[in-house]
């Protein structure tokens, strides 16, 4: 279950993320998933999705970016205003 | 209600690892501790290897280890035979370790005290990759029963690595263990990268091992061309 906890650790950042921007309605998390990162593209949507129920992402998407390398970076959140 | 507009920010996913990993290594440098990880698939022979690695070093140095497993302390007791402090973090579903759980468990060791401190992660080749526990030098683990191909099928653990470690090279011959095909594979995700070889069984191969954990090494580099051939295994 790796995989859920790399969704963990996204919604851990995210959240800090929403709160330093006064806690904004969440829309989508925009991910860079580098092909080395170990990380199994489906696996980490389908955990994001039962991870994020209860928090302050529950709803939103996870908009995946493939890279190349071992990237594995939040690079952007769409929110409202 | 405004359309949603996209924010754009550049935050590892590991940041808080990150973090933690690097306070850990500021205490390790700080308390002049040398630490060691481990990891392989299950079965590698973590376990016997520091087993044996802790004995050779108990006389000489003060050494301890953190040994992680899902469930179960039977590796800490199996360890505790080195009669060196042993501690076991269990993980519960966690397939690896993380900087925090390292940080829990050191607790009230008094790192100054520490020469060598071990790391044997969790049996796992893809997620203990993403994690840095503020080590020194991390050391994967193949075996020769388990394929020479493990480096290319799980490159991102390889390439984490500081040294490579083939174990349990007294079943070679028995196993028909194809070293070129091994240093190939190694080679081919991690070039450069030095590669011991081991038995902890017989003990063949600790003395390079041992330099490399005391950080004195003079290792073969899977590079390097001029190694004997696999028949050198087999003849054994």
């Amino acid at each position: 279950m790796h995989e859920l906890s790399i969704a963990l650790s996204i919604i851990e950042g995210v959240t800090e993320e929403l709160e330093e921007r006064g806690g904004p309605k969440l829309h989508a998390v925009h991910l860079q998933l580098g092909q080395l990162s170990g990380v199994v593209k489906e696996a980490l949507l389908f955990a994001y999705d039962v991870a994020c129920e209860g928090t302050a992402l529950a709803g939103s998407r996870l908009v995946i970016l493939e890279a190349e390398g071992t990237a594995l970076q939040i690079t952007g959140l769409e929110i409202d205003g | 209600m405004s359309e949603p507009r996209l924010v754009e920010i550049r935050r590892n996913v590991f940041k808080k690892n990150d973090l933690l990993a690097r306070e850990l290594r500021q205490r390790f440098t700080d308390a002049g501790t040398r630490v060691i990880s481990l990891v392989s698939s299950p079965g590698s022979g973590k376990t016997a290897l520091l087993e044996k690695t802790l004995t050779a070093l108990r006389g000489r140095y003060r050494v301890a280890a953190l040994v992680g497993d899902l469930a179960t302390d039977n590796d800490a007791a199996r360890l505790a035979r080195a009669e060196v402090p042993v501690r076991q973090i269990t993980t519960g579903t966690i397939c690896h370790l993380e900087a925090e759980m390292v940080t829990n468990a050191l607790d009230d060791w008094k790192l100054d005290a520490i020469d060598f401190l071990f790391i044997e992660n969790v049996g796992n080749l893809v997620c203990p990759s993403s994690y840095d526990l503020g080590e020194a030098l991390r050391a994967v683990l193949m075996s020769v029963t388990e394929g020479e191909d493990k480096p290319r099928k799980y490159p991102t653990i390889f390439n984490s690595a500081d040294v490579a470690v083939i174990t349990k090279i007294d079943l070679a011959a028995a196993v028909e263990f194809d070293r070129a095909a091994a240093f190939a594979s190694i080679d081919a995700v991690r070039a450069g990268i030095p590669v011991c070889e081991v038995s902890a069984r017989t003990g063949e191969g600790m003395d390079g091992w041992l330099a490399m954990v005391e950080g004195s090494a003079p290792v073969v580099h899977a590079s390097r061309n001029d190694r004997p051939s696999d028949a050198a295994y087999r003849e054994r």
